[in-house]
């Protein structure tokens, strides 16, 4: 069997539309995934009634007691195409996490096989009313018995853990954190859409944030929001005939690693163990190598994530993303920076789950980025999620 | 031994758990073992992780509570209720010297007060052994304390 991706280059990105990213939107959630849709549909040149697919990864990422209800704090793919008034030849969501890498698959998938041909795309995140991850419960069940009654509960302890066995392993400090925030923030600070539009932090705003759950603080973690993007995928033969210049999907790289562990427990060695092995599928994959990017854009939901796909991607020796990033070697600005956050991340834009990356390598290799628009930018990765839970993927200019 | 507010969410055990949480309530730490393979699985599962039999007929075995720190957080705040009181308060990731990379997670009851000066006792390393929090009649959750603090 090779790993080579039978279907590499074969699909094509051909539109988008991004909402603006707020922390509570005005409109319902559902709403605004429909007026994205239809503004993707319309940017990509066809109608409603030409897209025969749909796909998302739907999950509400919250550790809250907040109700899942679609149309209103998720949007499902059945949701959307109803909605829309479209009975669909193909729909289906993506139940894992990585959530755009897995979806993004399903798309390709679809159009490769012939099961549709023009496929729709969408992630829509939700910020409810009340505390985003807290949570009231007095009886802990299932999954939930090995970890609240301990207090150990929620995303941030969750990253806490391998972040701090990363800093003592190696040397690094949480202060060199500021480094990756301050550059997410800088780029998102010049992004129309973002909820930072305007608004980058200083070093000094960083190393004063509230310590949540020691190493992690409040600006290592992206801010809840509203937003949805939407991106329409069909056949780079058929994309030669539509308005934009097709973005072509290279490969992929997913994985999950296989120790039994306790719910949300990532040990750093289960992280970087699975991350190697997804980077290594990815250039199997994909026919690329890792000196062939011009732009990665890494993950940053939680800030450690960058230093983790930094060294998964090889762009620094494993245990020296810390000094790379302190030293410049992500600043996009720097004629020789590695443009890793150019797109402004989660932390930049807001918690659109992994969309702030594939949206910048769109941008960027389809000539689309306006003002930031980079030259030279010819193969893109965007990575998303954990490296041992989510994925990445290759994307080239055609 | 604890004073602990009984307002924490109490684990409500199942049949796969209620082996762990009777231990737990006597005050011993115990791990389903898989009657094939005799490997330890935390938590404990519905097949066997190790040699991935579907009958694996787990039973509880104590185990010595005793392991080394892997790695720790400072939580400053808490996402569930009856932890106010407690914070800021520190949670371990023990590797259990039973075996290989069998990992728990529990709250260290030395305060954050370890990780100060250059010679912290808690560090990477550090051995600690279980020790209870009493939340209800009946109801106990395994905690860890520093051999040497």
């Amino acid at each position: 069997m090779s790993g080579r991706f039978a279907a590499s280059d074969q699909v094509a990105i051909v539109g988008y539309a991004q909402s603006p990213v707020l922390r509570h939107a005005g409109k319902p959630l559902g709403a605004i995934a429909l007026d994205t849709a239809r503004a993707a549909i319309a940017d990509a040149g066809l109608d409603v009634a030409q897209i025969d697919g749909f796909t998302t990864g739907a999950i509400f990422p919250t550790a809250g007691a907040h109700t899942v209800e679609d149309g209103v704090s998720i949007v499902s793919a059945n949701w959307m195409a109803e909605h829309l008034g479209v009975n669909p030849r193909w729909a289906s969501g993506f139940q894992g996490f990585g959530q755009i890498p897995g979806s993004v698959q399903l798309a390709v998938n679809a159009v490769a096989s012939g099961a549709a041909d023009h496929v729709l795309l969408h992630r829509a995140l939700h910020n409810p009313v009340g505390k985003y991850h807290g949570n009231p419960m007095r009886e802990a069940r299932g999954s939930m018995q090995w970890m609240a009654p301990q207090g150990y509960f929620g995303p941030l302890a969750m990253v806490a853990l391998p972040y701090t066995e990363y800093l003592q392993r190696y040397g690094a400090s949480r202060d060199e954190m500021a480094a990756v925030v301050v550059e997410a923030r800088k780029n998102g600070a010049r992004i129309p859409w973002s909820f930072w539009y305007d608004k980058p932090l200083t070093v000094d705003d960083y190393l004063a944030a509230r310590v949540i759950a020691d190493p992690i603080c409040m600006y290592d973690c992206d801010i809840p929001v509203d937003g949805v993007a939407t991106f329409v995928f069909t056949s780079a033969e058929r994309a030669r005939d539509l308005p934009n210049h097709p973005v072509l999907v290279s490969g992929f790289g997913m994985g999950t690693p296989t120790t039994r562990r306790i719910p949300q427990h990532w040990p750093l060695d289960d992280i970087m163990d699975t991350a190697f092995e997804t980077t290594r599928r990815l250039w199997e994959h994909s026919g690329l190598r890792p000196d062939d990017v011009d732009l990665p854009q890494v993950y940053d939901g939680f800030s450690p994530f960058v230093w983790f796909w930094l060294e998964a991607l090889g762009l620094c020796p494993v245990g020296e993303a810390h000094a790379f990033v302190t030293a410049g070697g992500i600043d996009s600005d720097a004629p020789d920076g590695v443009p890793a956050l150019s797109g402004g991340g989660a932390l930049g834009n807001g918690r659109m789950h992994g969309v702030p990356q594939m949206l910048e390598v769109y941008l960027q290799l389809s000539g689309r980025a306006g003002d930031r628009q980079r030259e030279g930018a010819e193969v893109g990765v965007a990575c998303h999620s954990s490296p041992h839970y989510g994925g990445a993927v290759a994307y080239r200019r055609a | 031994m604890s004073d602990a507010p009984t307002t924490r969410p109490v684990p409500v055990p199942d049949k796969h758990s209620q082996g762990y949480w009777d231990a737990a309530a006597e005050h011993v730490l115990a791990m389903a073992r898989c009657s094939r393979c005799g490997t330890l699985a935390m938590p404990p599962d519905i097949v066997c992780s190790h040699c991935h039999s579907t009958e694996p007929d787990f039973t509880f075995v104590p185990v010595s509570g005793r392991g080394v720190v892997r790695s720790w957080t400072v939580m400053h705040q808490s996402f569930v209720p009856g932890f106010d009181d407690l914070v800021p308060f520190v949670l371990v990731d023990v590797e259990l010297d039973e075996q290989a990379d069998l990992r728990t997670i529990g709250r260290l009851v030395d305060g954050p007060e370890t990780l100060d000066g250059p010679d912290a006792p808690l560090a990477i390393g550090a051995r600690v052994v279980v020790t209870f929090e009493d939340l209800a009649p009946g109801i106990s959750v395994p905690a860890f304390a520093l051999e040497s603090p």
